[in-house]
């Protein structure tokens, strides 16, 4: 295999691990957060609905935990074995925020392992919860250490480059470089967005399914409300993204919006194909882009001519940014007609289609996200290390991807499979509404015993 | 300012949005309300 | 003490961390496919869930530690054996993946899938073999720099008697350490068939992994002689190690102190381990790397050492308060507790 094959599957590798891995890393990141809220309202409200929800939900974190650690080893490891001269050169610098990951995720396993196996050793359940706050914050300082790795492969600093040796390096200006902030907040918010959206999918779901109780609709409620508060939180830290992207890549805010010429009082450009330098059949919203890029309608925007024709990535990623931004809006306008219809009482949103459209929203969003880091990779191209080092001259020289590829495509296929069979055989063989009523006895038969003893 | 935006305010937004969840996530009352109108 | 040693010793504690755990996990994943094969699921499945069910996730983080802390330390460790390693670490990777989730989906969701312990069973003895490659090779002798570029020579490796001891100590040992732990472990929770089943099957295997273990030493000799000098120079190491097992096998055979067997055993495995470390000094990779020309800068050593310190201020605890709750807690233990996981 020559090493343009090696480099072609290496990366086709990589994108596969990591479009596979970042739908349970993202799950993985965003339901503690829910399931220490749905906890947390159950403590506070007394309402055993949503103790029971949070306890429902942690079982399913578990098979999804699995699957997000296992294919986070993969990559883990992945990077060292298809892109060794990179992690030489790169592990130098960045090697700081990766060791912290590892403790973040030791972290948030220990406690996990704790949580689980201990929902009935407390009388108090505030004591439980407590173990809950641990892997909350392990699961996202995992995400906040190893976006910093990606921010840095997109903004490297900390080091100067001397004869192609890297020198003065400062480990903390490497964490801290300017597309870690903007970066690290869109990852996790999107992710406790795309938690959300999922779980309330889940309960639309069981709501059209014919169950019609009142801990789905408590479920559904508490989802799409937070859904629609980070879903917003989302909107508003991508349009930070775009000051930076414009500030610091301006090539790859560029390509995401088809926007060839450096001039002001830019539009953007939704959707529509391409013809030459020409634009045509789009969506043009007047002064948008500007306004995106640096907060002033009549800003000028850096365009793709500025740069030499090998350092400008595909111009493809239009339509991932596209679909991104499209369904982030959509799911604000979702769940905000349904936190709007819920308090204002209209009828629509508990119809069937809208009903469906709910469903579609866990699917969408996880199709956002996909999106998103496709962006943020392909967008990148042709550098791995911006401005350092492309993509070829990192790759692994071994002429065994291929087959490598072909593996890890089937052990992808087995786990998702796999992790899907086991969700719906847990979750159908103990339907809540049996689960809400053996626990209801098992209560009476515990008082009636306590009153037993009593008299 | 957009030196503010792309670094401090991500987080501010962030962490905004973690308390304003655990704000709002008690407020339940909507949820079970029927809709205003039933006609059955 | 220099950074390039202080690094080292880290990883080597870490990497110890995980042939302990990982080999108390693997074997008794083996264990309980056995059981389950031979009717016997009844004494042991029981004794090796309520062990393993908090603590599988932990397990996996002390082997990704490793390798990431080996990266941080030692970036050019990432083009030798990164290059060279693609398809091993990919085998391993894979049936680490496996194994993990199909854990996870008999435990929480189809607990008592015989499909599922066979597989998790049979994923538990290629682990070691698979890993323990990175060992044979970081002996030299099977890499060719071709072009500049290592490549890995794949017929030497197999046909290497080396490779196939180590490869048969890394099972036998694996069986051996996790038959020893779990035989306490049973006898904590009160289970006499259980713990019976488990003396007997580290006795079993208590032979072949020191006969393994010497050999490995023998075929040094032939492949490696300055490895080979540097580890005589070490015997009492050795000698120490061997007292420990011999000890251990006593405890077993006279039904006495377990507890104290589990701690001769981590001894002698650990002067073994520590022996072999430090007689591999300074390489990483004999002749082509050591630890000294792959380091790292100063400043980033520094910071994952800061990093690592205020790190294991935070896991020492944390770790603790797993075995107390699970461990090392005799209602839990005896599964007096009513801890079904959520």
């Amino acid at each position: 295999m020559g090493n343009e094959e090696a480099v072609f599957f290496s990366r086709l590798l990589t994108e596969l691990t990591l479009s596979f891995h970042i739908i349970y890393a993202t799950i993985g990141v965003g339901v503690p957060l829910m399931i220490m809220i749905a906890q947390w309202v159950g403590i506070k409200k007394n309402d055993e609905h949503y103790i029971l929800l949070a306890r429902r939900w942690a079982r399913g974190f578990v098979i999804t935990v699995a699957v997000g650690v296992v294919t986070g080893t993969a990559i883990g490891m992945q990077l060292s074995l298809l892109w060794p001269n990179f992690m030489e050169l790169a592990g130098q610098v960045i090697a700081l925020p990766l060791f912290m990951e590892t403790f973040a995720f030791f972290f948030e396993a220990i406690f996990l392992g704790i949580y689980l196996y201990t929902w009935d050793r407390f009388d108090n359940q505030k004591k439980h919860m407590l173990l809950l706050v641990p892997v909350a914050i392990g699961a996202s300082f995992s995400a906040v250490f190893i976006t910093m790795v990606n921010a840095f492969m997109n903004a490297p600093k900390g080091f100067d480059l001397v004869d192609g040796n890297l020198v003065n390096i400062q480990p903390l200006a490497a964490m801290f470089n300017p597309a870690m902030p903007t970066k690290v907040a869109h990852v996790v918010v999107t992710a406790y967005m795309t938690a959300a959206f999922v779980l309330a999918a889940i309960a639309a779901f069981r709501l059209l399914k014919g169950s019609d109780h009142v801990y789905h609709k408590k479920a559904l409620y508490l989802t799409m409300k937070l859904g629609l508060i980070f879903s917003i939180g989302a909107a508003v830290i991508g349009d930070f993204s775009g000051k930076y992207l414009a500030e610091y890549q301006p090539e790859k805010l560029a390509a995401a919006e088809w926007h060839f010429e450096t001039e002001g009082k830019a539009p953007l450009m939704m959707y529509g194909v391409l013809d030459g330098q020409e634009v045509k059949y789009a969506i043009k919203i007047p002064y948008a882009l500007s306004i995106l890029a640096h907060s002033n309608p009549t800003a000028e925007v850096i365009g793709l001519n500025d740069f030499p024709e090998d350092e400008i990535p595909p111009l493809y990623v239009h339509y991932l940014f596209d679909t991104m931004v499209t369904i982030g809006v959509l799911m604000i306008l979702i769940s905000g007609v349904f936190w709007l219809g819920r308090h204002l009482g209209w009828r629509f949103i508990q119809s069937r289609w809208f009903c469906w459209l709910l469903v579609a929203g866990g699917p969408l969003s996880i199709i956002a996200i996909e999106m998103g880091w496709w962006y943020a990779e392909v967008g990148r191209q042709p550098w791995i290390l911006r401005g350092i080092m492309k993509v070829p001259e990192a790759a692994t020289t071994s002429g065994q991807v291929d087959t490598m590829l072909y593996l890890f495509a089937l052990l992808y296929l087995v786990l998702g499979v796999g992790s899907v069979i086991v969700l719906r055989r847990m979750f159908r063989r103990n339907p809540v509404e049996r689960e809400i009523a053996d626990r209801e006895q098992a209560r009476i038969e515990e008082e009636r015993v306590k009153g037993g003893d009593l008299s | 300012m957009d030196e503010f935006l792309m670094f401090y305010a991500p987080f501010i937004v962030l962490i905004g949005a973690i308390i304003i969840a655990f704000i709002v996530a008690p407020m339940d009352g909507a949820a079970t309300r029927p809709p205003k109108e039933k006609k059955k | 003490m220099s950074l390039e040693v202080l690094g080292i010793s880290v990883l080597m504690t870490f990497l110890f961390g995980y042939i302990i755990v990982g080999a108390i996990d693997f074997g008794a994943g083996f264990f309980n496919a056995y059981s389950l094969l031979t009717g016997k699921e009844r004494i042991l499945t029981n004794v090796i869930q309520r062990y393993l069910s908090p603590v599988w996730e932990v397990t996996n983080v002390f082997l990704v530690f490793f390798f990431v802390g080996m990266i941080g330390f030692f970036p050019s460790t990432a083009f030798y054996y990164g290059t060279t390693m693609l398809v091993p670490l990919s085998l391993a990777l894979i049936l680490l993946a496996v194994r993990g989730s199909y854990y996870a989906f008999e435990t929480y969701g189809a607990r008592g899938h015989k499909g599922y312990s066979f597989m998790y069973g049979a994923a538990g003895l290629l682990l070691p073999a698979s890993l323990s490659i990175v060992l044979t090779i970081s002996e030299g002798g099977f890499i060719d720099m071709v072009d500049g570029q290592p490549v890995l020579d794949y017929a030497a490796l197999f046909t290497s008697p080396l490779t196939w001891a180590i490869v048969f100590l890394s099972i036998a040992a694996t069986l051996y350490i996790s038959a020893v732990f779990l035989t306490w472990y049973a006898w904590k929770a009160g289970d006499p068939d259980a713990t019976n089943l488990l003396r007997k099957y580290a006795l079993i295997w208590a032979l072949p992994t020191i006969i393994t273990a010497t050999g490995i030493v023998w075929e040094l000799r032939n492949h490696n002689p300055e490895h080979y000098n540097q580890l005589l120079g070490l015997w009492w190491m050795f000698v120490l190690s061997g007292a420990l097992f011999i000890g251990t096998v006593y405890l077993l055979w006279k039904r006495r102190n377990y507890g104290l067997m589990v701690w001769l055993l981590i001894g002698q495995f650990a002067f073994a381990f520590y022996g072999y470390g430090i007689s591999h000094y300074p390489y990483l990779l004999y002749p082509h790397l050591t630890i000294y020309d792959s380091f790292t800068n100063p400043a980033m050593a520094t910071a994952l050492i800061i990093a690592f310190i205020l790190g294991l201020a935070l896991l020492v605890p944390s770790l603790y308060l797993l075995l107390r709750m699970f461990l090392f807690n005799k209602d839990y233990v005896k599964g007096r507790k009513k801890d079904e996981h959520a």
